[in-house]
């Protein structure tokens, strides 16, 4: 048995979101008692209250989420300002649920003593991870690092929290803590089935320049010239745009992959990226259209569709990046649309607009950190 | 409507006024981040346009380069085929000193030794004291010397004719217009003597109408100098020698390829063969100078190429390719 629940709701209001959102749930579960969920709300809900009033009503839930850049579920589509659940029930697949504290202070030590504590107490083989982890304090890439020198061949799939694009602070959720510079992480073992699938849909423009000067995700200089030059040579003297991103090019590499600029620095001309950058890669700034990311966010769910082990998936959870939210614009519930429209019987889905995307580039392959990619996950259990 | 359905009412629409006011804000805040991508995306569109345009003129300037680089080339070229002139004249110069030294000096021996011979005998004269049998030795040393000396400076002679023949640019040649092929056989009719003391037979093949810009006298030579090359070198005596030439038009330009199905040149010859001087005949009195004379004519006076191409016991295939008006 693998029985999922879906809540949305777009009231602004906290308790009357949560009110709609476990309302649903019930609704759906029919009596079944859930042992694990995640949770994506927007950054202006009063987090704890909802926290609690959810474990008032699922005590003992194992529960991870954070907050986000935008939501998405099968119940009301793509929302801002709205809170959504996903529950999920089984008599064969364990789900536990742990987190990472302070994470700045080690990231990629952090990140791996949370995934072996945590393993140590499954009863099932460990199958996937599942994560939400802190996009602004530190890098995610060593998060991901961590996690993965934790989990083996286990992929991980999972978004970093977003703030509605403040850049300020984000914020994750575990059980029933508010917490920021955290890692929370959800394992599952047993009967589990899965499949993913991730693509991108930006191209590199404009003359590519070389990283000369880089210390894990802060660029201090391209062309041997200040960081923020190369920027401003395209945007004039516009604040550096996440719609933007960077290809980078690892040395030797005819491959890339986007790196989002999230802060700057204006006085020594540093740009703060979504994750580590090579240094000598060759970088270019990107372009997109709302056609080229809504045929690549098909192209992850098909992957996903045609790569799932078993007849058919149970459940679909999306990690789309807030930057393609700010392309597609007003067509954002169109990328949630095109997907659900190629199935006769919608799955219940849930997914939230990250700081950057969490997944393997194919079936077995091993973990990578995104940007500006969607990036589709598919569970079941037969 | 109950008081419970107003109460249902009033809260359905404080739901949805909470959403709109938030969707509202939200709408704000959003358009202004859009205006601010669509600034950035017509600022990176307008520099990437700029990256064009620089790209363009980069282009332009290495073409531009390319084409002062060619043409440096060019002169460059012209430079060296001229050193190669003056290179390939120093060499002519030796090789016509080397060559016309040895009857010229083997003259002046002899002439030097009849000086001293008739000296003797002047002054066995003078003092009466000839005899006939030294006056008999004297005629014969005359005879035999005389003989010798006039082989020598024929020899001399069709050295400095031939010399004269390299040196095109003096050679005095009258352009005009002929139909190529008549004019060919013209030319194998004045090559008929030569032909006769021979069983080989010449043929001419290919094009009647080509009508050529040209000098005739350079073709004349040039034929000339190809089949009495054929006939020193390609065949063993006794033999049947086919020779042809066949002319055809390409395009501008006309097309001689001249044939033989003789011995053919050794590999190691075959890029020696348009040097002057260079022969493998000088014991039968080969000049080294006919195949010279046929490049120079071809290259200088009818602004074209030859090629050769044979094998041993394959004959061999020139291949003069030059423009039909040389102007």
């Amino acid at each position: 048995m693998f029985k999922i629940a879906v809540g949305h709701s777009n009231d602004p209001d906290s308790m009357e979101a949560v009110d709609e959102v476990i309302q649903q749930c019930l609704d759906s579960l029919s009596g079944e008692i859930p042992q694990a969920g995640i949770l994506f709300a927007a950054i202006d809900f009063e987090h704890a209250l909802i926290l609690n009033h959810i474990n008032a009503t699922f005590p003992d839930l194992e529960l991870i989420g954070g907050t986000t850049d935008g939501e998405v579920s099968s119940v009301l589509g793509f929302q801002q300002d709205s809170l959504t659940l996903m529950l999920f029930c089984s008599d064969d697949i364990e789900i536990r649920a742990a987190v990472g504290r302070n994470v700045s202070q080690n990231p990629t030590a952090i990140a791996q003593q949370t995934v072996k504590t945590l393993k140590d107490t499954l009863k099932t083989d460990l199958r996937l991870c599942i994560t939400t982890p802190e996009s602004l304090t530190t890098s995610a890439s060593s998060i991901l690092e961590g996690l993965k020198l934790g989990l083996g061949t286990v992929p991980v799939l999972g978004g970093t929290t977003g703030d509605q694009t403040h850049i300020e602070r984000t914020y994750q959720f575990f059980k029933t803590e508010v917490l920021s510079d955290s890692v929370p992480i959800l394992l599952w073992g047993g009967n589990l089935l899965f499949s993913h699938g991730v693509a991108s849909g930006w191209r590199p423009i404009g003359k590519q320049s070389i990283v000369t000067k880089v210390y894990k995700n802060i660029i201090y200089e391209i062309d041997d010239k200040p960081a923020l030059e190369f920027y401003r040579y395209y945007f004039d003297d516009f604040a550096p745009d996440v719609a933007y991103p960077l290809a980078i090019f690892p040395p030797g590499e005819e491959t890339f992959f986007l790196r989002g600029a999230l802060s700057y620095d204006p006085e020594i001309g540093s740009l703060t990226v979504a994750a580590d950058v090579p240094k000598r890669s060759f970088i270019q700034i990107t372009d997109a259209t709302q056609e080229s990311i809504q045929a690549a966010s098909k192209t992850a769910f098909n992957y996903a569709w045609e790569t799932y082990p078993g007849t058919k998936p149970t459940a679909a959870l999306f990690f789309s990046c807030a930057w393609r939210r700010f392309v597609l614009g007003t067509q954002t519930n169109q990328e949630y649309a095109a997907i659900a429209n190629t199935l006769q019987h919608p799955i219940p889905s849930c997914g939230f607009y990250t700081y950057g995307e969490i997944s393997p580039l194919r079936d077995k392959g091993p973990t990578f950190f995104h940007n500006t990619t969607f990036a589709t996950l598919l569970l079941g259990n037969k | 409507m109950t008081p419970t359905d107003n109460a249902q009412t009033l809260q359905s629409l404080a739901k949805e006024n909470r959403i709109l006011k938030k969707k509202l804000e939200r709408s704000e805040a959003d358009r202004a981040r859009a205006e601010e991508t669509r600034r950035n995306k017509e600022s990176s569109l307008k520099r990437v346009i700029v990256e064009l345009q620089d790209s363009q003129a980069i282009l332009k300037k290495k073409s531009n380069d390319l084409e002062q680089a060619f043409n440096n080339l060019t002169l460059m070229q012209n430079k060296l085929v001229e050193a190669e002139k003056m290179s390939a004249l120093g060499s002519l110069v030796a090789g016509v000193a080397h060559e016309i030294n040895t009857p010229v000096g083997t003259s002046i021996t002899l002439v030097s030794m009849l000086s001293d011979e008739t000296s003797m005998l002047v002054q066995s004269i003078a003092q009466g004291q000839l005899k006939r049998s030294a006056f008999n030795s004297y005629l014969e040393i005359v005879q035999e010397s005389t003989g010798i000396l006039l082989s020598n400076l024929n020899r001399a002679g069709e050295l400095v004719q031939s010399f004269k023949q390299v040196a095109v640019d003096q050679l005095s040649l009258e352009q005009r217009t002929f139909g190529l092929k008549q004019y060919l056989e013209e030319v194998i009719v004045s090559l008929s003597p030569h032909l006769k003391k021979t069983s080989h037979s010449l043929t001419l093949s290919g094009d009647d109408t080509l009508t050529l810009e040209s000098y005739p006298g350079a073709l004349a030579q040039i034929a000339t100098n190809l089949v009495t090359n054929s006939l020193s070198h390609a065949f063993e005596p006794d033999t049947h020698g086919q020779l042809n030439f066949d002319i055809a038009r390409h395009n501008d330009r006309a097309v001689i390829c001249y044939t033989d199905n003789g011995r053919g040149i050794a590999p190691e010859n075959l890029g020696k063969i348009f040097d002057p001087f260079f022969t493998t005949a000088r014991n039968r009195g080969g000049t080294g100078l006919g195949l010279h004379i046929v490049y120079n004519l071809v290259t200088q006076k009818l602004k074209g190429s030859i090629q050769v191409q044979s094998q041993p016991n394959q004959g061999v295939l020139f291949q003069i390719v030059f423009p039909i008006s040389v102007h």
